[in-house]
């Protein structure tokens, strides 16, 4: 069972994060403050970290960067209600690690873990393949079985991306983040209306839909229904 | 109290030191004349003396012993001396009761103690004087005693009592004057600031229009509260926006939550009722998000990472991105970039506050129109100028859309958190450059972008 570990002040919103993570199948352990967080951290030896980041006794970065000195590499989300346009948060997501603004959506904190947790694995291959879907990475081409895809660079981009996560829920943040390389949240629904014509060239007509819409949380590439 | 605490006052100890320094320095001054002077007049004496004994010496015997009379009887003021004293010692003739020991006999003029006799007794002063032992074996002695020399200290002292006291005085006063009235101002000062920090911030610091520190500073400071009050003033009219905007989205919250509190018989009504209500946090949390953004930018100080921004490339990558969405509906978006140009700036800053002006022109332009995104050079400076077919922006309204949350009437039913040409002023304050909104027919916003960056 994947293990979490949660470090947060706040009780009400720690018991909903833990029901949460809880229903989606994880064990999760709970820790209300830095000092603790981190002696768990150290002791129990999670498969991945949530971490406040203001928190009594030690502020969450400060955990995160301890653990790292102890060469513990486990994948850290930080929640936060501070922005993010700050050096210490660049240098957290150069580093793999993850960083969410309070509030969130629980859909969005799962996502965020799920991906931390199976973090595309940094492969040789130039081909990405998910069921019929073939993505050739250096003649940047694409097929769905026999039937060749004619994708713009960003499209290409965006589908590179989904198929590096196949059967992983995204979220539009994240896409946006990952993909588009936007800092910010723009008025207009991007990512919505960029998957569209994206899923109008993969999920051809007669054929199995693959990209899926999650209602309310975004996107998901799987070959199954 | 008052008076400890001028004396404690620093200007006054200045004064006080200067005063000091002053009647030190004053006092040498007049010790060197009356030093100069005296060192004169002995000199002066010893000459006169010396030639006088060597007339009286050279005359002879009878009218020698007369010249010694009547060189004393005749001194009105009684400084001569004059004796004759025999080989044995007793005196001859003169006014000196007996030679004086310390006398060099043939030697040259000196400081000698003598006694005098006088009508009524005798007395002891002391002399220059100066001996010869003549011919006939008797001592002549001539003296003087340098009165002068009491009279030059009585007027060097007295004219130190003149000068130096009222100077002195003076300085005193002056200098308890002097911190007294900046004792007076700082306390008013004082008074002010504490009436500011009680929170009224329309006070400001006394200042009169002369060129001196106080004044300056009082300026200086009064400039900042200028600027602290328009702040504080834009910071309370935001919490008004804040709460106004806030509230309407939450209000349906509320209202849809409590009527399906009552009304939801089926889990799908509720579900329903649920989904709505968190539509509306939603729109309550992006208003803040925008918000929290908004202060980010405007108390960033991020010019430390600046770079080189190709705008030709970033414009086009702005038309990559929005293209599908400007096709969806029905309009035509354009990239015109004839020169390749480059900016110092944050890219991400400076992609998003474009991004956003296309946003809003896409979003305000009707089917069929059209949207354009040009990058051009004006006279030293380099433009991103984004115009639109819709319904432009009037004259006065174009103070009106850089406040915050303002959204124009035309566009009420266009969503949106009306937070955008905040962002977008905001990052170009935050690199010196300026934002230009042209009146209609249709929309043209510029982001003009200077060579020279102030700052």
């Amino acid at each position: 069972m994947t293990k979490v570990l949660l470090i947060e002040d706040d009780g009400e919103t720690a018991e909903e994060i833990t029901a949460e993570l809880a229903d989606r199948g994880f064990e999760v352990e709970w820790s209300a403050d830095g000092i603790d967080g981190l002696d768990k951290a150290r002791s129990l030896r999670p498969d991945a970290m949530i971490v406040d980041r203001l928190l009594p006794g030690m502020d969450g970065l400060t955990v995160i960067e301890a653990l790292r000195k102890d060469q513990v590499r486990t994948p850290v989300l930080v929640l936060s209600a501070l922005g993010a346009v700050d050096d210490r948060v660049r240098g957290l997501r150069m580093g793999g690690d993850d960083y969410l603004t309070k509030p969130f959506a629980l859909v969005e904190l799962v996502a965020r873990v799920e991906a931390l947790l199976r973090r595309p694995s940094e492969s040789r291959e130039t081909t990405l393949h998910v069921g019929p879907l073939e993505l050739d990475l250096i003649e940047r081409t694409a097929k769905r079985g026999d039937r060749v895809i004619d994708l713009l660079p960003r499209e290409f981009r965006l589908l590179e991306y989904m198929m590096q996560r196949n059967d992983q829920l995204l979220t539009r943040a994240m896409l946006l983040e990952e993909v588009w390389n936007y800092k910010f949240v723009p008025a207009t629904n991007l990512v919505d209306v960029h998957m569209g014509r994206l899923r109008h060239k993969v999920d051809g007509p007669g054929e199995t839909p693959m990209i899926h819409n999650v209602r309310g949380a975004g996107f998901i590439l799987r070959t199954g229904p | 109290m008052r008076q400890a605490q001028i004396i404690r006052s620093n200007t006054f100890q200045w004064a006080l030191a200067v005063a000091g320094v002053f009647a030190v320095f004053v006092i040498a001054l007049f010790g060197f004349i009356y030093w100069q002077t005296d060192q004169y007049l002995i000199a002066r004496t010893d000459r006169m003396i010396a030639s006088q004994l060597n007339v009286f010496a050279a005359l002879p015997g009878e009218r020698q012993l007369d010249a010694i009379d009547d060189h004393w009887r005749q001194d009105s003021r009684g400084v001569l001396y004059a004796g004759l004293f025999g080989a044995d010692g007793h005196r001859i003739a003169g006014n000196l009761e007996q030679f004086p020991p310390e006398l060099k006999k043939n030697g040259s003029v000196q400081s000698v103690s003598v006694m005098r006799s006088l009508p009524a007794g005798r007395d002891t002063r002391v002399i220059r004087a100066i001996a010869r032992r003549m011919a006939s074996g008797d001592t002549l002695v001539i003296g003087r005693e340098v009165d002068e020399t009491r009279e030059i200290s009585h007027v060097v002292g007295q004219a130190l009592a003149l000068g130096l006291l009222p100077a002195l005085c003076l300085c005193l006063l002056a200098g308890a004057w002097l911190s007294m009235r900046a004792q007076k101002r700082v306390e008013e000062v004082n008074q002010r600031v504490q009436r500011i920090i009680a929170g009224d911030l329309r006070e400001r610091l006394p200042h009169r229009d002369v060129d001196e520190p106080f004044s300056n500073l009082a300026a200086i400071v009064n400039g900042m509260l200028d600027e602290m009050e328009t702040m504080i003033n834009a910071l309370a009219g935001v919490g008004n926006d804040i709460a106004h905007d806030l509230r309407t989205p939450l209000t349906r919250a509320r209202l849809t939550l409590e009527r399906g509190r009552t009304n939801a018989s089926t889990l799908e009504q509720l579900q329903t009722v649920v989904d709505k209500a968190i539509a509306n946090i939603d729109q309550s949390l992006a208003i803040i998000t925008a918000l929290l953004r908004l202060a980010e930018i405007e108390n960033s100080r991020r010019s430390a990472a600046f770079g080189s921004v190709p705008l030709h490339e970033m414009l086009r990558e702005i038309c990559d991105i929005y293209e599908p969405i400007a096709e969806n509906k029905n309009v035509e978006l354009r990239v015109e970039t004839r020169h390749r140009l480059s900016v110092r700036g944050d890219r991400d800053l400076l992609l998003e506050a474009v991004a956003n002006l296309v946003d809003n022109a896409i979003k305000f332009t009707p089917e069929g129109g059209r949207v354009s995104i040009e990058l051009t050079r004006g006279e030293d400076e380099t433009i991103v100028r984004v115009s639109d077919t819709g319904c432009g922006i009037g004259e006065q309204e174009r103070e009106a859309v850089l406040r915050r949350f303002y959204r124009s009437d035309k566009i009420r039913s266009t969503p949106g958190v009306g937070l955008g040409l905040n962002l977008v002023a905001a990052i170009v304050k935050l690199h010196g450059f300026r934002l230009a909104i042209h009146p209609g027919p249709g929309g043209r916003v510029e982001i003009i972008c200077p060579d020279r960056q102030p700052g």
